[in-house]
């Protein structure tokens, strides 16, 4: 390594540092406010996604029987045409909705989170979030019709509706729920995470390696 | 701007990489077969060690399968609360990060034992929340240590890019 090498690398090497450990120093703290902004936005954050979850159910449904009622942090499915003493299963909001802590908290982190460049993209990050929760709420509900209700299931679904409901309900549980903030957080502050990781600057500080380094990631 | 080119940006390739190894894991690990051979297996596993430390505190605790119980409490562990979800986004990011293979392994490895160590934190003290305060159980389950673990593993993903896969010049 030459001199100027090493010149031109230590400060670029300072403020990488120096964003990273802002940045995890900062989360514990961020990840407090994240909960204490999810705990008092809960209430109307559950209606908004059992509402849409209930509007794309019923845009494909003939004749339109699902309501969606949202009590004490559970969505209870009705149909109209279930019999009034029939048991109504429910899924739990706070399931479905806690990954909102997780978003806010990675946004909050980053540097200036109340510019208004950064507030535009928490809250294109959160429609995303929002459409990605109401969705997970929509495959449980349709997997509970196409699995969960004994022969009318088998009647009213084939065993690929099935496979299908099963599938997205799967992977919008356990897999979206804990993958969708950060990749929505990396996709909406690609730049701003890039450079705290270094990616950027590793590369365009080593151009004369460039063609070596490729396909090793 | 062709695939090629897009492929030669660092930040593109990480992108792909990341979202196909993410996808491609999430997919197997959802399989019937592996379901059975590993994953209920290595719950097992996580509940045979936090049976361990519970014993360690004092507990008369007994697992049978992926349950952990004592007189005084019970917890299940079930997928979600294995830490392997989170692990395979470590991994995924680890594996999809432009870095030398020996910085992976070490990322990998140790990862995976940092998350796993969380995990056990998280299901001792929800088991002494089920005894203590069994009326936060649900809360602190869902929405306080299952964020907490999402955010220490993307945590312990940032500290190990800059302590391990950027060269010394840049961390």
């Amino acid at each position: 390594m030459d001199r100027v090498g090493t010149q031109i690398r230590a400060p670029s090497g300072i403020v990488v540092k120096n964003a990273t450990q802002v940045f995890l120093r900062r989360l514990p703290v961020t990840l407090i406010a994240a909960v204490v902004i999810w705990l008092i936005l809960r209430p109307a954050v559950d209606t908004m996604v059992a509402g849409l979850a209930q509007t794309l159910i019923r845009a494909f449904e003939h004749p339109r029987v699902t309501r969606l009622v949202v009590e004490d942090h559970r969505t209870q499915m009705r149909r109209t045409d279930l019999r009034s003493d029939s048991k109504v299963p429910s899924v739990s909001m706070t399931e479905v909705t806690f990954n909102t802590i997780v978003l806010l908290a990675l946004y909050l982190a980053l540097p200036h989170p109340f510019s208004r460049r950064q507030l535009e993209r928490l809250f294109m990050g959160w429609c995303v979030l929002y459409f990605s929760q109401s969705i997970n709420l929509l495959f449980h509900v349709k997997a509970l019709y196409a699995m969960g209700l004994g022969e009318w299931s088998q009647h009213h679904y084939s065993d690929f509706a099935r496979n299908v409901f099963g599938f997205g309900r799967y992977f919008t549980d356990l897999p979206g729920r804990f993958s969708f903030p950060f990749l929505i957080w990396l996709g909406f502050n690609w730049e701003v995470v890039m450079k705290m990781l270094g990616i950027q600057q590793q590369e365009a500080e080593k151009p004369s390696k460039k063609k070596n380094k490729q396909g090793r990631g | 701007m062709n695939l090629r080119e897009l492929w030669q940006k660092p930040e593109a390739r990480f992108l792909i990489l990341f979202l196909t190894i993410l996808g491609v894991s999430f997919t197997v690990v959802a399989l019937r077969q592996v379901n059975d051979v590993f994953v209920t297996p290595y719950t097992a596993v996580i509940a045979q060690m936090s049976g361990f430390i519970l014993r360690i505190f004092g507990e008369t605790a007994t697992v049978t399968g992926c349950v952990v119980s004592s007189p005084r409490f019970a917890v299940t562990i079930y997928n979600g609360c294995n830490g392997l979800i989170t692990s395979l986004i470590f991994v995924s990011g680890v594996l999809a990060f432009p870095a030398r293979i020996s910085a992976k392994l070490i990322g990998v490895i140790g990862g995976l034992l940092a998350i796993q160590l969380i995990n056990l934190v998280r299901i001792v003290s929800l088991f002494y929340i089920g005894i203590f305060m069994p009326q936060h159980f649900n809360d602190a389950h869902i929405f306080v240590w299952q964020s907490l673990v999402i955010l220490a593993g993307i945590s312990l993903w940032i500290v190990w890019a800059h302590k391990f896969a950027l060269p010394p010049e840049s961390s």
